[in-house]
């Protein structure tokens, strides 16, 4: 056989062999599914186009106990059959945190009062110029105590139990290193960076030798949030492209788009910085790793891990290119508890907190060490 | 297979192009040769056995929509491979250096541009008679203050009447 033309392969993939067997009940069968998919595709594509639907998230019902310029205190309802309260810390600037709270049956915050714990959030807000001069250290010494006091307060219970997610584990480990006072029950770490000569892209990215911290703070401010996104967005410049290939492929889902639209508003809803709380955020932890050496000073106390001596529990996602897991688990070996556990779940770091492997995988593990410590 | 060879050149085509784009892009971000591995390694037998689906289906009768599920598969090792290209790429010194410089760049051109912005914007707004952005800045900080303030009283009366609190049985 010589060569064939391209029209001779086209007519071939249109039509099939000439003369060959007729397709079997099973491929036609295959093809009207695979037809009807591509029929809901085009109605939910175009839905989406046309009409979009805003999505529910943060259905669970709760209470603001407590607000200190724009951070908010808040209290999930619960049957709180655990009588040690869970404060959870959640990152400072970046993003939003209703991803905690995305969807009914889809949620951290909704999963963990069905296991009947005392729940409270910590929502630092959006913050503006007027906060530019709020540092690190301030939300150490200023902020966190006063939540960890209402917790207490409000829940009645003498100790509590701090759970940090991404940046929200340094500023607990921070706090509860400099504050060995504080009666915390438990500290569960989750994909919180502690040990940051082994962050990764941003540590290099970062490095003093090529980001001049001070230039950018003191030129810019403060961080726009469109220049986090955009850091956000070259750690993983093929994520988009990933993204919309997925939804491409299940547009057909309901169920999934419904799940797209509320992550994809999560995902691009960022959140500026502040421009001191970048200043040392950036300084003293990714250039300096002061938190790891011991050398942080906060409110004129030593900041030491091994000052924490509560129950640990650390979670470190293997694909976790923020928080890259062996700088997760760095926090085992800083700290003086005896009662320690290490896990490293597949996934990436969102996928510890949102999404079907997590409710799967990660929530269960975390509700079943608190529960009989609480 | 004399039947795919029309695809597989078309395949063929392609791969080169890909070939000398990465090289091009390798060259470019890391000029110190140690420091940069080679991406095409990632790529390369992805695209193989993307074009061994391709030929397996094309010679399929008649066929059936699983193309679409190897298209997607092809896809997705295609995104994985870029990303791991990329990834390698702007984990290097040069590239972060690069980066570093870009960003100085902009600072610096950025910052007397913006100031003199800011100045414009503050002018404007007080010939209108109107507040700038500075000043509701500063009467927001003034107003962060005073809750700050008004808390350590708060709290000040909280620890006395512990205290009092405490005092009472005695």
């Amino acid at each position: 056989m010589g060569q064939e033309r391209f029209a001779d392969v086209v007519e071939r993939f249109t039509q099939g062999y000439g003369g060959g067997a007729a397709p079997s009940p099973e491929v036609l069968r295959q093809w009207q599914e695979e037809l009807d998919r591509q029929h809901k595709r085009m109605t939910n594509l175009h839905r989406m186009m046309t009409d979009p639907v805003e999505p529910r998230t943060g259905q669970t019902p709760r209470q603001e106990i407590y607000k200190k310029n724009k951070s908010r205190l808040y209290r999930y309802a619960s049957t709180r059959t655990h009588r040690t309260p869970l404060l959870f810390v959640p990152n400072l600037g970046i993003s939003r945190p209703y991803i905690f709270d995305l969807l009914p049956n889809g949620s951290f915050v909704e999963h963990m009062t069905r296991e009947g714990f005392d729940f409270y959030m910590l929502d630092w807000g959006v913050f503006g110029p007027e906060d530019n001069d709020l540092t690190f250290e301030d939300c150490v010494v200023k902020i966190l105590p006063r939540m960890a006091q209402k917790v207490l307060d409000s829940s009645g219970a003498s100790e509590l139990s701090v759970l940090g997610y991404c940046m929200g584990a340094p500023l607990s480990a921070s706090f509860l290193g400099a504050y060995p006072e504080v009666p915390v029950k438990n500290f569960i770490n989750m994909a919180g960076p502690i040990d940051f000569s082994k962050i990764g892209l941003f540590g290099l990215w970062l490095d003093e030798r090529y980001f001049d911290v001070h230039r950018f703070v003191d030129t810019l401010g403060a961080v726009p949030a469109d220049l986090v996104k955009a850091g956000f967005k070259l750690l993983k410049p093929t994520m988009d492209m990933s993204t919309n290939l997925n939804l491409w492929w299940n547009l057909w889902n309901d169920k999934y788009v419904e799940g797209f639209s509320a992550l994809n508003r999560w995902a691009n809803e960022y959140v500026a910085f502040p421009g001191e709380f970048f200043r040392q955020w950036v300084g003293d932890f990714y250039q300096q790793n002061k938190l790891y050496k011991g050398e942080l000073v906060f409110g004129g106390r030593p900041v030491k891990l091994s000052n924490i001596r509560a129950p640990l529990f650390v979670v470190g996602a293997k694909e976790d290119y923020i928080a890259p897991p062996e700088c997760v688990r760095a926090l085992m070996d800083a700290v003086s508890s005896e009662d320690k556990q290490y896990i490293e779940l597949p996934g990436g770091h969102i996928s510890l907190i949102a999404g079907r492997g997590a409710a799967l995988h990660c929530w269960p593990k975390v509700s079943e060490w608190l529960a009989p410590r609480s | 297979m004399a039947d795919n060879a029309a695809p597989n050149q078309l395949f063929d085509l392609w791969r080169k192009q890909f070939e000398e784009g990465a090289a091009a892009w390798s060259r470019m971000t890391a000029p110190a040769p140690p420091a940069m591995s080679d991406p095409t390694a990632f790529w390369r037998p992805v695209l193989n056995q993307g074009l061994e689906q391709w030929a397996r289906l094309f010679a399929q009768t008649p066929v059936s929509p699983d193309l679409a599920a190897q298209w997607k598969q092809f896809l997705d090792q295609w995104i994985d491979a870029w990303s791991r290209a990329l990834g390698q790429a702007m984990n290097t010194e040069a590239y972060a250096k690069m980066m570093g410089e870009h960003l100085n760049q902009w600072l610096v051109s950025n910052a007397p541009m913006k100031k003199a912005m800011d100045q414009q914007i503050d002018s404007t707004l007080q010939s209108l008679n109107m507040a700038s952005r500075t000043q509701l800045t500063s009467v927001a900080k003034q107003i962060v203050e005073l809750e700050e303030r008004l808390e350590r009283m708060e709290d000040g009366i909280h620890a006395i009447l512990k205290r009092l609190d405490t005092k009472e049985p005695t």
